[in-house]
């Protein structure tokens, strides 16, 4: 394991087993993007400027010291906070829902950026807390992760809400949150239930909800995308239809096929092969994380690596459960693959600082 | 050492917790994994048909109906192309500029404009044809050959009506045909394995379908089997290529039995009179002539009739759309005797010897009551051949009286009477072959003996249809062996039917042609003014069916006042004797004498057929 390239006085911090399969993913998906653009140029060309830009962006955010996030975390956390307001008060609308800030030659979806913010300030505040955290830092922690959550989901967007509260939780729960308190909110929860679904739910969720659950009952077609991608990937076979050959993406059956239904255009074309291929990196990458988390040199850098490896494990694992139809379309890429710059770069923003956290080692141990 | 133990513990406790949250996604993926697996690779045919059912779309292609033949090769009905401009709204760029150009050339009316731009962009977004005129004039059409290079989308396409040439002769044996409905459809499209499509007839009137007659009994042939397109379409429904076609299997083409020159001499005969003809050729029972009048023009209800032209049609007193040779129900009256003297015969109640004194009447034993004969003063001493000859009405109720009714009913049914007789005859009736059973369900009266009487000389409950009275006809002709009747060579593979006999030869059958052609060429014959008329000898058996029961001449007299009372005048004739090729019965409504008005017409027929 290679964590430093020296060049003279000069070092560079980085993980090829990352950035190779990283690269690789970034790579397959432009590809894949080509075909399920039906050819377009244009978007793949935009694509491409962002993996481009993504790749040195991971680079460069692999450099700094750890200590660095830790240090500048709580001010990350409150330029993204003050994003999200920016969104809600200067946000571009489409179709009805405000989530970017249009930058002029970029649209930033600040969701993505407060995604990774969160967690990373969380790692830096509960590093030094003792076993179990106590009640009152819970409870900080909960407060902060539920107004970052509440931001997300009145824009709205409840799937990167999802994502997002998912990422605050996984660095709470790793940090030692108590299982007495784990039990507790969960019974609370699940009592809850009905109170949720009457008064936070928007009623498309609901009926989404319930369309999940039995789908005979559509009254708005929302399933009609979930039978269509079954067809893609049924009809991919194992073997797939051919590059550019998958007719219920090429013929615009399947519903945003460039970005949540990625997965089936690819599981059209390529077929379980190809599916194969492509989870076999996403374990890679996951489990590579796992290892580096594992090795971590303290603490904080523990959190946060485990932390945004499971923002990618939960980004994916939502994607594909939509896609297979196990959960309703609630809108969300696949990591690396789907179009979209914000996504993107907020993936390799969190791999950069995961490489920084594995590759700098404590110049004096405690 | 606290703190150390104390960075122990976290340590553990995090890779616990850590371990566990991947093993939930471990899980999670190969989860994942295995749907994706049973999608393409379990379930995978079910998919990629779902997928090839999804980016293709069937359009289907009409086949052309077949033609129908007379039995010389001769086209009675044939299908008559006209001339539809279509173009392909997608490729046309400007729909005003398009119409300005092609209306130079082809004149359109406002409701045509109206029609086209109406929709125009509904058939341009799904890439569909669009109807700019139907029916195109001869002008018209050269008018746009020669500047059909300024318009590289748009085409002439041909549909086609039905023709018959013939729209009177052959209105009820040929029928006529109509608008499919959409059961009629369904189940056409499900007996060739054809999915239900929207838009299945891009720009014909529509798909026909037999409705009487022929028409409807081979429809299964004449109309053939659909071709298809199928294209490549996206998800909107636009459609994209060709990729396959299809070609229509055409309807096979009908060659019937018909004489078009004996069926234009049968209807003229029949002079627009009520009643029907049916003439058939003995040996092979195929249907040489049916007309049924007064008749209609098949062209005008296939092609469309005006609503006041088909209402005066429906209400006609006349009914012309009743197909009277198929469903007219009569009483056979004196025709059945033939059939009553075999029944005699094979029964041996009576020979050919046998006589009895006829003073023109018959008293029934067991009421008194008196059954009349059309002379009164009677025929004198009648033996079976001068009965025959003469219609002696009490000869047959003697006859008859002494048959046991069950024996005649059966042996009756052998000749065709209360049963289809008829192959491929659209909607034929069986008539009534009358049963004590019968009249007990139906008239709550138990059978009487007078009854039976009645039954002898083909009046009372027994009714039969033209049809039937020809295939008796064809069936004495062959001395007791006929083949089912049919419209239509080789179709007719039914097996020869016998009358089941034991005691009648051959020299019966002579004998008994033999008072059939007394019936003309004797000079007692109730026919016998048929004599001049032919140039061969014909066996012939007339009939006259009473409507209302008479005592005397002089009731008859008053009821004939009243045209609808008069009695229907029947002729069964078979000839040239003696080896008859043709067989023919003729009823002619409240025609009176089956002899001198039915008979003629008989023989006309007959003198057509055999080019005499």
């Amino acid at each position: 394991m290679k964590k430093e390239l020296t060049f003279k006085n000069f070092s560079i911090y980085f993980d090829h087993y990352l950035f190779i399969s990283i690269t690789l993913l970034s790579f397959m998906g432009l590809l894949f993007l080509y075909s399920a653009s039906q050819g377009d140029l244009n978007s793949v060309i935009k694509q491409s400027i962002f993996v481009g830009f993504g790749l040195c962006l991971m680079l460069i955010l692999s450099q700094p010291d750890p200590d660095f996030y830790k240090l500048y975390s709580g001010l990350f956390i409150i330029l993204s906070i003050a994003l999200m307001f920016a969104t809600m008060i200067f946000g571009k609308e489409i179709n009805g829902a405000k989530r970017w800030l249009n930058f002029g030659f970029f649209t930033l979806q600040t969701s993505e950026i407060i995604k990774i913010a969160l967690p990373v300030f969380l790692a830096s505040y509960l590093y030094n807390k003792p076993l179990p955290i106590s009640t009152k830092h819970t409870f900080i922690t909960l407060a902060l992760i539920c107004l970052v959550f509440y931001l997300v989901y009145s824009q709205p967007d409840l799937g990167t809400g999802l994502v997002v509260f998912m990422a605050g939780v996984y660095i709470l729960f790793l940090a030692g949150l108590s299982w007495k308190f784990i039990f507790t909110s969960f019974g609370l929860l699940v009592l809850s239930m009905p109170f949720l679904w009457n008064n936070f739910l928007e009623p498309f969720q609901r009926q989404r909800i319930l369309t999940f659950i039995d789908p005979s009952n559509d009254p708005f077609g929302s399933s009609w995308n979930i039978t269509q991608s079954k067809i893609a990937i049924g009809s991919g076979g194992i073997y797939g239809k051919g590059y550019q050959e998958g007719s219920q993406a090429n013929l615009n059956f399947l519903p945003e096929a460039e970005t949540d239904f990625i997965f089936a255009v690819i599981s059209e074309e390529f077929g379980f092969i190809g599916i194969c291929i492509l989870l076999a990196l996403f374990f890679f990458i996951l489990l590579r994380c796992l290892y580096l988390a594992f090795n971590a040199r303290d603490r904080f850098c523990r959190l946060a690596i485990g932390g945004l490896s499971l923002i990618l494990a939960s980004t994916l694992f939502i994607n594909l459960a939509m896609v297979v139809g196990i959960i309703p379309v609630v809108g969300m890429p696949m990591p690396f693959i789907s179009k979209g710059g914000s996504s993107l770069l907020s993936f390799y923003i969190a791999f950069g600082i995961i490489i920084s956290m594995a590759t700098h080692k404590k110049l004096m141990q405690k | 050492m606290t703190d150390l133990n104390e960075r122990y513990i976290e340590k553990r406790s995090f890779f616990r917790r850590l371990i566990v949250v991947y093993a939930f996604f471990g899980f999670a993926f190969s989860y994942f994994l295995f749907q994706t697996f049973s999608l393409q690779v379990s379930e995978y045919s079910e998919y990629e048909t779902a997928s090839i059912k999804n980016k293709t779309k069937e359009v289907l292609v009409q086949p052309v109906r077949g033609i129908i033949y007379d039995r010389s090769g001769k086209i009675i009905v044939n299908n008559v192309p006209t001339y539809d401009l279509i173009t392909r709204p997608s490729k046309i760029k400007s729909i005003e500029s398009f119409l300005s150009e092609i209306s130079l050339i082809i004149n359109l009316n406002s409701d045509e404009l109206g029609y086209i731009k109406e929709n125009f962009d509904s058939k341009a977004r799904y890439n569909r044809e669009l109807v700019v005129k139907k029916n195109l004039s001869e002008e018209e059409i050269s008018r746009f050959e020669v500047r059909s290079y300024k318009f590289p989308n748009t085409f002439i396409d041909v549909r086609y009506s039905r023709y018959n040439y013939y729209p009177e002769l052959f209105s009820h044996a040929i029928g006529y045909v109509g608008g499919v409905s959409s059961n009629e459809l369904t189940s056409i499209l499900g007996s060739q394995k054809l999915p239900q499509i929207e838009t299945i007839f891009k720009y014909s009137k529509g798909f026909l379908i037999g409705k009487t007659g022929l028409e409807s009994t081979y429809d299964h042939l004449l109309r053939g089997k659909f071709g298809k397109k199928i294209y490549e379409i996206d998800a909107k429904g636009r459609l994209l290529d060709e990729r396959e076609f299809i070609k229509p299997t055409n309807g096979e083409n009908i060659f019937t039995t018909l004489d078009i020159d004996a069926q234009k001499v049968a209807y003229d005969q029949m002079d627009n009179r009520r009643g029907a003809i049916v003439a058939v050729e003995v040996d092979t029972g195929s249907i040489v002539s049916y007309v049924s009048t007064p008749s209609f023009s098949t062209n005008a209800i296939s092609n469309g009739i005006s609503s006041s032209v088909f209402n005066t049609l429906i209400q006609d007193n006349n009914k012309p759309f009743f197909d009277r040779a198929a469903q007219g129900r009569y009483s056979p009256a004196s025709t059945i005797k033939p059939a009553i003297g075999l029944f005699g015969l094979e029964n041996k109640i009576i020979d050919w010897d046998f006589s009895i004194d006829d003073p023109g009447y018959f008293i029934l034993p067991e009421d008194q009551r008196v059954y009349r004969g059309w002379r009164t003063g009677g025929h004198g001493n009648v033996n079976l051949n001068k009965a025959m000859i003469v219609s002696s009405n009490t000869f047959f109720f003697s006859l008859a009286y002494q048959s046991d009714i069950y024996k005649l009913i059966n042996y009756l049914s052998n000749f065709g009477f209360g049963t289809n007789v008829c192959a491929d005859c659209f909607n034929p009736d069986k008539g009534l072959l009358p049963s004590p059973e019968w009249k007990m369900n139906n008239l709550n009266f138990g059978w009487f003996t007078g009854d039976t009487v009645n039954l002898g000389v083909g009046q009372g409950y027994l009714s039969t249809t033209p049809l039937q009275l020809a295939y008796y006809s064809a069936l004495l002709a062959n001395k007791g062996k006929s083949k089912a009747l049919s419209f239509v060579f080789d179709k007719n593979d039914s097996k020869n039917l016998y009358i089941q006999s034991e005691n009648i030869s051959d020299h019966d059958w002579e004998k008994l042609h033999q008072s059939m052609i007394g019936v003309i060429e004797s000079p007692i014959g109730t026919a016998k003014r048929l004599q001049e008329l032919k140039t061969y000898k014909v066996a012939a058996k007339s009939g006259t069916a009473e409507l209302v029961s008479t005592e005397t001449k002089e009731d008859y007299k008053i009821i004939r006042e009243n045209k609808g009372n008069r009695d229907h005048a029947i002729i069964i004739a078979f000839g040239p004797m003696p080896n008859p090729k043709y067989a023919v019965s003729v009823v002619i409504e409240n025609g009176e004498s089956g002899g001198s008005v039915a008979g003629p017409v008989a023989i006309a027929v007959l003198n057509s057929l055999l080019d005499k």
